[in-house]
């Protein structure tokens, strides 16, 4: 028949089309398979100086967390995966968990890099920071007015809160790393605060929040702190009036220092080409690549001696970090989730 | 009509080889939902479901089924009164809109998603024109309505199908007996097109339910949310693929109602195509009326939504790639169609043969449908790599090497995902333009001794190709939107205009997302001018 014919055709096309293979032995240049949940245009610009600098090709999947750590436990033995990227540190941990990461000595750069975005272990390391922020309004809020994430639970700001739902990672990170600092019960008293606080139904993304505070809905936002460069940044004059209508507040500068959050890397466990995975590693630390990080993501270098030139960042630049090791935040996502079902945060 | 129907029976011509593509659409379909059961109930049982059904199962079930109830309500009375006024009616531009109705399926629904949130939210363009009054669109109503926005073209398709494929004789019955063209329509018209409208809306309900991107955005919490926050939150892959069985319930339980509605129609619809309906003339407000019904989903869920992405666009820098990209959609895109439209014919044809194999075969299909595509994803890769598992000792017993492919890795592992999600809407299509060959002119063609080739060529396909390369332009559509499959499963370097839509978007760097948005429902547009002059042709 007809039909089967061209379908075993379309079949077979297809294979040939796009078939990988598994090993490439025989292919003399230098490759490392990147397997990254950032998708964002400095890691293009990255890993194209990369390539400049050490002839060694970027071959890149970019997916989901969650999805690449399933892809790379089900490849196992074959995977090609050298190096594993993902946002929020919980992530890390879980690839981590699945046993993705090989155990590397990463020592050498604690030279430059503070060694809470280490992971202890050696399985993985931060290369960009990201900064949980509150955005509060400039003409409706005083500064000095609110100081601390736990202030956002105070039942004075009942109705003026914006915040996005619980999914999200950040939140829950945020949660987690609350529930290191103070213990399971005062974590879940501080989320019943901020739902009971709530302005309105969590909806959108971070930039809707400071778009919230701008039209008046409310008052108070969590926010990370590059979506709000990115609006400051802008060229569309609409979204330079939302950032406009806020300020920031790094918070907890007295207490326990700000959250942060990374973006990490690790060797994996089954990588073909380990060499070319740690030169690449090593990379992302160099002052280009640190500035590239900066300058096109608004992300927090980790390097403290790259050089790098983005006004709107450095004027949020310097600030107390929470300085506790990043992979505590991985420990504690689970029981973060369970609270936000329990308090009803959307 | 039961004794002709069992004249089909005896008389099984095609049998072998359609049953066979049944069963391999069948299969195709339904092994990674199968997958992803064995992970389901072979996973290890934690105390997470316990809690989840002491905190938000039931808001996850409520929301679903009011994002569902107007997903379904809204494409439907869409799409229905489109399909009406397509098929039976004629009036200013209704030529050149047949065809650009069905482009909001080309616009994912979590871009339709993000553009009309930031169109409404507190303080945004709408709220400012309207001095407030205007809701911001959000929540299990807000995603209803996008749904309904961007999906309304299955139901829209399948109906103008069946309106244009009906007999003047059944409503110029009814209007022998007294019955107003308005009578006659609910009466006549609309009933025999009712199996073709709950095919339809069957499938914008699954894939209603399966979407993450769009609810996640909106802010209505549905079953999907639940299973993604079960996977991605508490790190249990197993709890997720529990509650994405519940999903596949509701898939067995809609695509069971639809079929239930399509035996109980059976007797009604027939229809050769000795006397079409004469088109109803809507000259003058009339006229003006149905063109301006038929812009106005187009205005909501295409020219609105991508209208303001263009216009953040014009603002910031276009993004990079977006040529390969469109190639790589459009192969993908295009292979899978083919495929599919092959699958969705032969099973149709294997259905008229009645066997039980036969209709299992069509409702393990739609199994496909039922999961969240991230979920449906993992799945894909749990088999292949089972697969692999299988193949790698065989191959070095025999070459004393491990096989040379990574499966997970392929491009055929990619259609492969595709299939086992789309193929199901290929199926209905097909099914009900085959409807429209009864036996009796099977049976009249036989006894003038046509052979079984000329039959299916001469007879059959005329009546059919609309149906069936609309069956292949949904898959088209669906597989340029698809997403995480795509994501998870795709060869190094290679990236769709879904992905780079997505990834500016999820980024909320709007303006960037949109050219390669725009873009998906212009790929969409080439099929569709070739599908639309093949079948003028064929229209003699």
């Amino acid at each position: 028949m007809k039909a089967m014919k061209l379908l075993v055709l379309a079949a077979s096309l297809t294979l040939a089309a796009c078939t990988q293979p598994a090993t490439d032995a025989a292919d003399s240049a230098r490759v490392v398979n990147v397997y990254s949940a950032r998708h964002y245009a400095s890691d293009d610009a990255i890993f194209a100086a990369f390539t400049e600098q050490s002839g060694i090709a970027v071959n890149l999947i970019a997916a989901g967390g969650d999805q690449l750590i399933e892809r790379v436990r089900a490849d196992g033995e074959r995977s090609p995966a050298d190096v594993i990227i993902t946002v929020d540190a919980a992530r890390l941990h879980r690839a981590e968990q699945a046993g993705l990461f090989a155990p590397s000595d990463f020592s050498a750069l604690t030279a430059t890099v503070p060694a809470n975005l280490i992971d202890p272990q050696g399985y993985w390391v931060s290369m960009a920071k990201r900064a949980r922020v509150i955005a509060y309004s400039s003409t409706r809020v005083q500064p000095g007015e609110i100081e601390t994430y736990e202030d956002l639970a105070d039942p004075r700001w009942r109705g003026r809160v914006c915040v996005r739902e619980s999914g999200n990672a950040y939140n829950q990170s945020l949660l987690a790393s609350i529930i290191a600092r103070s213990g399971e019960a005062a974590a879940e008293a501080w989320a019943q605060g901020i739902v009971d606080n709530m302005a309105r139904p969590p909806q959108g993304g971070d930039t809707t929040q400071i778009q919230g505070i701008a039209a008046g809905v409310c008052d108070l936002a969590v926010v990370n702190h590059y979506y709000y460069a990115l609006l400051a940044n802008s060229d569309d004059p609409e979204r330079q009036a939302d950032a406009a209508a806020v300020s920031l507040l790094f918070p907890n500068q007295q207490t326990s220092g700000t959250h942060i959050n990374v973006s990490g890397a690790g060797i994996a466990v089954n990588a073909p080409h380990p060499d070319e995975a740690r030169a690449l590693i090593e990379f992302f630390f160099s002052d280009d690549a640190q500035r590239m990080f900066a300058e096109m993501s608004n992300e927090i270098p980790v390097n403290v001696d790259a050089n790098w030139d983005n006004p709107t960042l450095a004027a949020m630049l310097p600030f107390v970090e929470d300085d506790r090791n990043v992979s505590e935040l991985g420990d504690h996502n689970a029981t973060a989730q369970r609270i936000f079902d329990r308090v009803g945060w959307q | 009509m039961r004794a002709a129907a069992g004249s089909i029976r005896s008389h099984d011509w095609l049998p072998g080889r359609t049953l066979l593509l049944a069963v391999l659409a069948a299969g195709l379909c339904a092994a990674p939902v199968l997958a992803v059961a064995w992970i389901a109930l072979t996973g290890e049982t934690g105390d997470y479901l316990r809690h989840l059904a002491g905190t938000r199962l039931t808001t996850y079930l409520a929301t679903s089924a009011v994002v569902a109830v107007i997903a379904a309500g809204g494409a439907g009375l869409i799409g229905t009164s489109l399909g009406w006024l397509m098929a039976r009616t004629e009036f200013f531009g209704r030529r050149t809109l047949g065809w650009v109705l069905i482009l909001p399926l080309a616009v994912p629904a979590y871009v339709a998603a993000y553009a009309w949130l930031d169109l409404s939210h507190a303080g945004g363009p709408l709220q400012a024109m309207t001095g407030g009054l205007f809701p911001t669109i959000r929540g299990s109503w807000g995603a209803g309505l996008m749904f309904a926005f961007v999906l309304y073209p299955y139901v829209y398709l399948l109906a103008r199908n069946a309106f244009a494929g009906q007999s003047a004789d059944a409503s110029n019955a009814a209007r022998t007996l007294g019955a107003g063209p308005v009578s006659a329509f609910w009466r006549t018209s609309l009933p025999m097109a009712r199996p073709a409208i709950a095919a339809g809306l069957a499938l914008v309900v699954m894939e209603s339910l399966a979407d993450y991107g769009t609810v996640a955005h909106l802010g209505a919490p549905t079953l999907s949310i639940g299973l993604i926050r079960a996977w991605s939150g508490a790190g249990s892959l197993v709890d997720a693929a529990r509650l994405s069985l519940v999903l596949v319930l509701v898939a067995i339980l809609v695509f069971g109602l639809e079929r239930a509605q399509r035996s109980r129609a059976r007797n009604v619809n027939a229809a050769g195509r000795h006397k079409p309906a004469a088109r109803l003339n809507l000259n003058g407000a009339t006229g003006l009326a149905a063109l301006a019904a038929c812009l106005l989903p187009l205005l909501l869920g295409m020219i609105i939504p991508l209208g303001r992405l263009a216009w953040l666009a014009l603002r910031t820098e276009t993004a990079n790639g977006l040529a390969a990209a469109s190639l790589h959609s459009l192969t993908l895109a295009g292979i899978t169609a083919l495929i599919a439209a092959t699958l969705g014919l032969g099973t149709a044809y294997a259905l008229r043969s009645r066997t039980a194999i036969a209709t299992l075969a069509a409702r393990a299909a739609g199994l496909g449908y039922a999961v969240p595509g991230a979920v449906a994803a993992v799945g894909v890769i749990a088999l292949l790599s089972g697969i692999q598992a299988l193949i790698d000792p065989a191959w070095r017993a025999i070459t004393g090497e491990v096989f040379p492919i990574l499966l997970t890795g392929t491009g055929a592992a990619l259609v492969f995902a595709y299939l086992s999600r789309f193929a199901a809407a290929a199926i209905s299509p097909s099914e009900t333009a085959l409807a429209r060959v009864t036996p009796s002119l099977d049976g009249a063609a036989r006894t003038l001794g046509a052979t079984r080739r000329r039959r299916v060529w001469q007879i059959h396909w005329p009546l059919i190709a609309a149906g069936v390369t609309s069956a292949g332009l949904l898959v088209f559509v669906e597989v340029l939107k698809e997403l995480p499959a795509t994501m998870i499963l795709r060869p190094f370097n290679y990236d769709t205009l879904a992905i780079i839509a997505h990834n500016f978007a999820a980024d909320e760097r709007l303006g960037k997302a949109a050219l390669p948005s725009l873009l998906i429902p212009l790929v969409a547009l080439l099929p569709m001018i070739f599908v639309a002059r093949y079948l003028s042709r064929q229209d003699r």
